[in-house]
């Protein structure tokens, strides 16, 4: 590879907005058909309305886009927000970025929150949200220059394929000597050859002189990235300060970060211990207690699974600061160090590998039957430099195992390749193979809904069988928890905006082992009130573990310790002192009401967002095959006989496996319509013109499209 | 003796985790332990002795990813 070659075809010089309370009030737009940079002031009624981040993003792309927009067609946005309280140093999990796009899974928005530095360091440049849109002819990247107040656009040529090197190559480009001053925005080639490509956010590790990324994941984002041929997006931008918001209460922001980060340091060691082992820790936790996925969720524990918890990566991970914004206190991108792979374009070199987190343990590991650190490690690394979701991968490559070892597809169709659960090498193979658009990977790259549709029509696969072990909905791959026996959580799951991402609600404990809401209306409450609280976080440019992965010492005591009321307050507080705009719990949440029915709005105009696009497959509420029955029969027989008082004793077990699923079916059919009433939706599931109106979102538009499905 | 939580504890023979949440107050959301440094999980509690001179830490609820 020779020396990178930028050819500047655009650049302006703009002056930087003063950002006021939070807010520069100015969006840009960067349209790759003519290379167009256009800054244009946010009205104080969009302000209002849409708070920041998601919000923004989603309002930018409902302009954007028209009901008939694919994922592919040059007008599809991608948006990228940090919100108002994005960028403080030292307030926990404040450097986040929103990321959203229509999704080449889903045909609906998407959106991925993301740490690293881009978003705020892109605010404090002058722009509370960036759209990029058209499609560039050549490779394309894109320089925002806080520092010397310059927009440019290049034609590139030379650049390093993958994000690994891309991404620490336009880092010492752009600022050799203040490296830390930088944050790219990357994709990969597995972003140009599957469907499911993410995006890499950088962050210059200063201790460990390096650089390093976390990933804008779901959807397909870097899909969309790599097919308007955008190969970095570069935010440049110094000194943050805690006054870089300029807060309406400096005193009071600074106050409550202190406090909170406090807390969190001296809570951190006692409770999860994020700061050392990351979101590791969950592996054990949800094997015990079977929500593990084992063989494509089939399974939620397997004995090997200790190989590749807490106590494994508690050892393997390279110990330091791993925090992904400036002095975040829980501090859990944790990574490995001189890591050497034993495949693909890296083998026998040394690595750093940035993760694993729990979702790539489970997804690469258990769901695919690898209990083996090294080999996650190194599914972990080439998914992040090719730029590839490892939850759609590990999803992706479960199904087409378990449709390997029932002979639904053959080595016939694997060129050879034995996918049965465990082979690793192979695993490894299909990885690389999607990502150079070769082979069986290129299917695969596809994503479990397109696969359904190859295997059935073209390998002659059992379509039904499919449909039940396929873990999509909404075209879009389940992140990785077992929820067979959650029904609220089978509701977190179907009736999420996007799909079935745990990012909206993540009930299993306090339904499944508390039994806190036995009650459909409990659950729809509960469907309510998370997914709106969390929403959130997306708005203002937060990361949503703080809240409740540490807790007060006192939250026990406080009769909802779910929702951990006393940091809910400290968030208001937190809003309140940057925005100068008083608010409380019940006013955060109302934040969030008006984007999320907005966003379920924006998914009715792309042609989805009813009811039948809420289903899930019945192997996420409970046992598809007799196997799988029988490796948990006592918990089913009981529930048969005590639940619904069934005498079962003249049923074999594929009898009562139909009776469990007609009882369980059902269920999720009974909490659908209740939460759908809570949220002010139609039996549907559109929400109606009360609730349209209620949250001040009844735009002319908003109201066309509810009027067109039949809801006036 | 144990620890619970940084308060000293009597410690008595055959002590499981689920005998010694009994004696606690507001622990219903408790459904991970921290034994030794180890972590221990709810369906755990009843066959999992406590050794003299134990550390315990009450785990918060469990949230999630």
């Amino acid at each position: 590879m020779g020396q990178i070659n930028l050819k500047e075809m655009t650049a302006i010089s703009y002056e930087k907005a003063e950002i006021e309370k939070g807010y520069t009030d100015q969006s840009l737009r960067i349209n790759l058909d003519a290379n167009d940079i256009i800054i244009k002031p946010i009205e104080e009624k969009i302000k209002d309305k849409f708070i920041g981040g998601k919000g923004y993003d989603l309002w930018l792309m409902w302009n954007a886009v028209s009901g008939d927009t694919k994922w592919n067609d040059p007008e599809n946005a991608i948006c990228i927000s940090s919100g108002p309280l994005g960028g403080t140093p030292g307030y926990p999990g404040g450097g986040k970025s929103i990321v959203t796009s229509i999704s080449p899974l889903t045909g609906i928005p998407i959106d991925s929150n993301v740490g690293g530095y881009f978003g705020p360091y892109k605010k404090f440049s002058g722009f509370d949200v960036l759209q990029v849109d058209g499609k560039a002819k050549e490779d394309t990247v894109i320089l925002i220059d806080g520092i010397e107040n310059r927009i440019k656009i290049f034609e590139a040529k030379n650049l390093p394929q993958d994000s690994y090197e891309l991404s620490n190559s336009l880092t010492h480009h752009f600022d050799e000597d203040k490296p830390v001053n930088v944050s790219v925005v990357s994709a990969g080639p597995g972003a140009e050859n599957t469907f499911f490509g993410c995006l890499n956010f950088s962050w210059w590790d200063a201790g460990r002189k390096r650089v390093r990324y976390k990933q804008a994941g779901r959807g397909g984002i870097g899909t969309v990235f790599a097919d308007k041929k955008v190969k970095a997006i570069v935010a440049r931008y110094a000194p943050i300060s805690m006054k870089s918001n300029n807060p309406s209460d400096l005193d009071a922001m600074k106050l409550v970060t202190k406090t909170y980060a406090k807390e969190i340091n001296e809570l951190d060691p006692k409770q999860n211990r994020m700061a050392l082992v990351g979101t590791t820790h969950i592996v054990p936790i949800m094997n015990d207690h079977d929500c593990l996925p084992v063989n494509n969720f089939k399974f939620g524990s397997h004995p090997k699974s200790k190989l590749i918890g807490e106590e494994a990566f508690e050892l393997i991970f390279d110990k330091g600061f791993d925090g992904c914004w400036k002095g975040c206190a829980v501090a859990c991108s944790h990574g490995v160090k001189d890591f050497s792979p034993f495949t693909g374009p890296y083998k026998g070199k040394k690595v750093f590998v940035d993760g694993p987190e729990y979702e790539t343990v489970a997804g690469c590991g258990s769901n695919l039957g690898i209990f083996d650190a090294q080999t996650i490690l190194e599914i972990n690394f080439y998914c992040d430099a090719y730029g590839m979701d490892t939850i759609s991968v590990g999803t992706s490559i479960g199904f087409v195992m378990e449709c390997f070892e029932n002979s639904q597809i053959t080595t016939k169709h694997t060129n050879g390749m034995d996918l049965s659960f465990g082979n690793r090498f192979n695993t490894l193979e299909i990885i690389h193979q999607m990502a150079k658009g070769e082979g069986f990977g290129i299917i695969v790259g596809k994503g479990v809904r397109k696969m359904k549709e190859i295997f059935a029509k073209d390998f002659g696969a059992d379509m039904a069988f499919m449909q039940d072990i396929g873990m999509e909905s909404k075209g879009l791959e389940f992140s990785e928890y077992i929820t067979k026996e959650s029904l609220a959580q089978q509701g977190g799951y179907g009736l999420a905006l996007k799909g079935p991402q745990h990012d909206e609600a993540w009930l299993i404990f306090l339904d499944m082992v508390h039994n806190f809401m036995p009650s459909f209306e409990d659950k729809a409450e509960a469907l309510h009130w998370f997914p709106m609280f969390r929403t959130w976080f997306g708005l203002c440019g937060l990361c949503k573990l703080p809240w409740n992965d540490v807790v007060p010492e006192d939250n026990k005591d406080n009769p909802e310790p779910a929702k951990v009321v006393k940091h809910i307050g400290w968030y208001a507080d937190f809003f309140s002192a940057i925005t100068g705009k008083k608010t409380d719990s019940d006013g955060l949440i109302a934040m969030s009401e008006a984007v999320y029915n907005f966003q379920r709005v924006f998914n009715l105009k792309m042609g989805y967002g009813t009811r039948e696009h809420d289903t899930i497959p019945y192997r996420a509420m409970g046992p598809v095959t007799e196997e799988e029955y029988e490796s948990r029969q006592e918990l089913y027989d009981t529930q048969l006989k005590e639940k619904y008082s069934m005498d079962i004793s003249g049923m074999d077990t594929k009898k009562k496996t139909a009776v469990l699923r007609e009882k369980r079916e059902e269920q999720y059919e009974l909490l659908t319509d209740a939460v759908y009433e809570r949220r002010g939706w139609t039996k549907n599931g559109i929400p109606t013109v009360k609730t349209v109106k209620r949250l001040g979102i009844d735009f002319p538009e908003v109201l066309e499209i509810l009027k067109k499905s039949g809801v006036e | 003796m144990i620890e619970v939580d940084e308060k000293e504890l009597q410690w008595s023979n055959n002590l499981t985790i689920a005998a010694l949440l009994k004696t606690l107050d507001n622990v219903e959301f408790c459904s991970v332990v921290r034994l030794n440094g180890r972590l221990v999980s709810s369906p755990k509690f009843k066959e999992t002795i406590i050794p003299d001179n134990s550390k315990i830490q009450l785990l918060p609820l469990v949230a999630g990813g």
